[in-house]
């Protein structure tokens, strides 16, 4: 049940991604570029998240994930500070 | 450290959260409803994760995180809907 949900999280975070670059691609829309640069942040954050608990458990991925999942975010922050109208 | 980690990516979905909240009450395009929401679910994530100890059932605080990214592709397909009918 747990490998399903952390699976699941890495599959939908990598599928927003894609979305969010694709949207971009379109219209080039700056919200959207710092929305797609967080959601691939967002998206090796869960994937390291799979690797971590799932397939190599005696590692502790933790604070490098975390870090990862913080840089996305603060992407995004930068660019809803700066760069949305 | 990974506690103030978490408690610093909560922090800062609540913000981006607070943030698209904004931007629908300007814009009042659902998209932003979509994504308000999915960033105050992925707040509570982190904030689950930081106040949860039981490795057992850990693995339910990482759903809220799926619930939020299935917000976002909701949300993002129906914009696309939306776009294509009007």
């Amino acid at each position: 049940m747990a490998e399903a949900v952390y699976m699941l999280c890495a599959v939908a975070s990598v599928t927003c991604a894609v979305m969010l670059l694709r949207g971009w691609a379109t219209s080039k829309a700056r919200l959207l570029f710092w929305g797609s640069l967080c959601f691939i942040g967002l998206a090796l954050n869960n994937l390291l998240l799979f690797i971590d608990l799932v397939m190599v458990p005696s590692m502790d991925l933790v604070i490098i994930r975390s870090a990862v999942a913080l840089v996305a975010m603060t992407t995004l922050l930068y660019g809803l500070v700066w760069d949305s109208k | 450290m990974k506690l103030f980690l978490w408690g610093a990516l909560a922090m800062a979905s609540t913000v981006a959260g607070l943030y698209f909240w904004r931007f629908w009450k300007e814009s009042r395009d659902r998209l932003f409803v979509f994504f308000s929401a999915a960033f105050c679910v992925l707040a509570l994530n982190w904030l689950g994760l930081a106040v949860t100890d039981e490795p057992e059932t850990r693995h339910w605080v990482y759903a809220l995180r799926l619930v939020a990214f299935v917000l976002i592709i909701v949300g993002i397909v129906d914009k696309n809907r939306r776009g294509r009918a009007g």
